[in-house]
């Protein structure tokens, strides 16, 4: 993937540039809001990450002006203001996600990867296939193998979330953000168990584990 | 210094406006009464000269020369006001009280003039008194004169008019020592509210305006000044006391951090530690520094803001039951009974985000503090006051009568709960979050204790009643 790191301070910007190319994509990076619109005009970027407030444009101002020209790469926010209010403020800008400093890459990482996504699956979809396991979104059905599964509405929810994701690391706050909308990090580990009930529906009895723990991430659905 | 400051007020500068008015609005009424009465007297003498002159010439016409000359001599010797003449056609005086006529012949045609005559008075003192007369010529050729001293007239007219010098006088005398006293009084109310401004300026946020208890405007601008001070106040101190509050919350787990990161350092260093493991740890307590700092500003921001943000009304069992939902798998997993009793159709006004960590704050302590076996009910209902509680009774251990005041506070952690994880922050933030919503925060026991097990706790979260 070709990314776009908008962000004024040069060491968070060296990391994420370091750990992305790492991760094996191409990154491109501006210091403030004016360099990142000249380099958003110019080059075609899968994803933008765009600190928030910087100096000469702000990362709401570029945004709001890319966006204005027609330009609907997916983009996610950076910023140290994480009220509510702020993460709607960004969102209403055209932004498509919203992190909150200071983060864990793996984080940072898996969000990138979810926005990626986001762009390919962009025509409505009434089925979704990640390997044995498929998902009928009209008639609200999951089948392994021919063999159906049922599901709490819930679940299903959250096993819809990870097979639009299927093959990426999504995180435990990704989940209780897109799935249950909530903004904030409960103490006990709610969501592991949410995820091993899934897990033993859908992997129980049969030979390969498609739901796997990523250790320091969060979760996998392998194919 | 005092004077000149006065005389610069605006209640001053009003009195001093409307005395002008008045003087003015005085004066057009001075000149007014003085024409009509001035005028009116000139009338009567007129009048009364006239009526003489007519009585005369009749008694003339009825008897002629010489009993008019005799009317005349009884006339003048007796109290009549008038001066009379009666001359000879050329002129030369035959009878009368005066000398010589003040008016020019007219060659008989009737004239009347205003004039003043001489006398002596007590002292004998020449004065001269001013007069008005008629010279009319008879039909026998004679010329006749009557007159009248005015001057009683005329100083009652100007006794009047003096009268109304005076008055206005005194009103002007009077509306200025009114209007300053007025004025003092205003400016010195003015200057005790300007007072308590200049002293907020400078700092002193414990000024209030004295409330006279009048219930006048001043009255009303002080209170509304006292109370937006008193608001003001509140949330100064609560900026105040969350910039403490952060300083002091974070330098702990800080100052802990650091020690490990020195120890692991050293460890490290002296090929003994595991500097793998020692990363490991500190990336976990610098997570712990941050989710600590995310508590406290969440809770300082909802102190200094005084009210949760973009409240909406809602179905509170809607959010109790996403809740539940979400806890539930948590509860069975560790051999907890979890049960919701959720009221339907009732109405809270709130932001529904910080509730719901509210709620997930409370549901945390619940599942972390209830040994296995045990229960949690999570409840929403309607009190009798109207008021919407949500709570959730748990059978764990419980929190001693005397601890309850206390777990609320920032940092709190009783003994047996230090083991735990946690931050001491969750009931600060979900009593913050109840506050900020006008509602309250309540500690009871539980079930009570059955064994081994209990009293349990019962946390409410109490919210009013959404208008």
């Amino acid at each position: 993937m070709r990314i776009l790191i908008v962000e004024d301070d040069l060491e968070a910007a060296e990391v994420m540039d370091r750990g992305l190319t790492e991760a094996g994509h191409e990154c491109v990076r501006a210091a403030d809001g004016e360099d990142g619109l000249a380099a958003a005009r110019g080059g075609e970027f899968d994803v933008m990450i765009v600190d928030r407030m910087m100096p000469r444009m702000d990362g709401i101002t570029m945004i709001q002006t890319i966006r204005r020209e027609g330009d609907q790469t997916p983009v996610l926010f950076l910023s140290a203001l994480g009220e509510i209010t702020d993460r709607v403020d960004g969102l209403k800008a055209g932004g498509d996600d919203y992190l909150v400093k200071p983060y864990a890459f793996a984080e940072l990482i898996a969000r990138v990867e979810a926005l990626s996504r986001r762009r390919e699956t962009g025509s409505v979809q009434t089925m979704l296939r990640v390997g044995e396991l498929e998902m009928d979104l009209i008639g609200r059905a999951v089948h392994r193998q021919g063999k159906e599964i049922d599901l709490q509405p819930r679940e299903f929810q959250l096993l819809e979330f990870m097979m639009r994701h299927a093959g990426q690391s999504v995180t435990r706050t990704m989940l209780l953000e897109k799935v249950w909308e909530y903004h904030f990090d409960p103490q006990t580990n709610v969501i592991d168990v949410h995820i091993s009930r899934l897990r033993s529906k859908i992997d129980k009895g049969f030979d390969k584990p498609m739901l796997q723990t990523v250790r320091g991430a969060g979760y996998r659905l392998e194919p | 210094m005092r004077l000149p400051r006065l005389f610069r007020t605006t209640p001053f500068r009003l009195t001093l406006l409307f005395l002008a008015l008045f003087a003015a609005a005085a004066s057009a009424f001075l000149a007014y009464i003085y024409l009509a009465t001035a005028g009116e007297a000139t009338r009567r003498t007129d009048q009364n000269i006239t009526r003489e002159m007519r009585s005369l010439v009749a008694a003339y016409d009825r008897a002629g020369v010489d009993a008019v000359n005799q009317s005349l001599i009884e006339r003048a010797s007796s109290e009549r006001p008038f001066l009379y003449l009666l001359m000879k056609p050329d002129g030369t005086r035959i009878s009368g009280s005066i000398a010589e006529s003040p008016l020019e012949d007219t060659n008989g045609a009737p004239s009347r003039a205003s004039f003043s005559v001489t006398d002596y008075d007590a002292q004998g003192r020449l004065v001269k008194h001013p007069a008005r007369g008629f010279q009319e010529r008879l039909s026998g050729g004679e010329i006749l004169f009557v007159g009248a001293d005015v001057s009683e007239d005329q100083a009652y007219v100007v006794k009047i008019v003096r009268a109304l010098w005076g008055a206005g006088a005194l009103v002007i005398v009077l509306g200025l020592a009114g209007g300053l006293l007025v004025s003092r009084n205003v400016s010195r109310s003015m200057g005790a509210l300007n007072d308590v401004v200049t002293a907020v300026r400078n700092g002193d946020f414990g000024a209030r305006a004295q409330v006279r208890g009048t219930r006048d405007e001043f009255d009303e601008l002080s209170e509304g000044i006292n109370e937006m001070l008193d608001r003001l106040e509140r949330s100064m101190a609560g900026h105040r006391h969350a910039g403490d509050a952060i300083a002091h919350d974070l330098r702990s787990p800080l100052t802990r951090l650091r020690a490990r990161l020195e120890t692991a350092y050293l460890d490290v260093e002296a090929g003994k530690g595991n500097a793998e493991e020692a990363l490991a740890q500190a990336l976990e307590d610098t997570d712990g520094v941050l989710k600590t700092f995310g508590a406290v500003l969440s809770i300082a921001r909802l102190q200094a803001a005084g009210q949760a943000p973009d409240q909406v009304v809602f179905d509170p069992a809607d959010l109790a039951a996403d809740l539940a939902e979400l806890y539930e798998p948590t509860c069975e997993d560790k051999g907890l009974e979890f049960d919701a009793e959720l009221t339907k159709d009732l109405q809270v006004r709130g932001n529904r985000e910080f509730l719901a960590q509210a709620l997930a704050n409370l549901l945390d302590n619940a599942v972390k503090y209830t040994p296995a076996g045990g229960a949690i009910m999570f409840r929403v209902r309607r009190r009798s006051s109207g008021e919407v509680e949500y709570s959730i009774t748990d059978t764990g251990p419980g929190v001693p009568d005397e601890d309850r005041a206390r777990v609320v506070e920032r940092f709190v952690r009783l003994e047996n709960s230090r083991s735990e994880p946690g931050s001491g922050l969750g009931l600060s933030l979900v009593a913050a979050v109840a506050e900020a919503h006008g509602g309250r925060l309540e500690l009871s026991e539980g079930p009570g204790k059955v064994g081994e097990i209990g009293p349990g706790l019962r946390v409410a979260l109490i919210l009013p009643r959404a208008a």
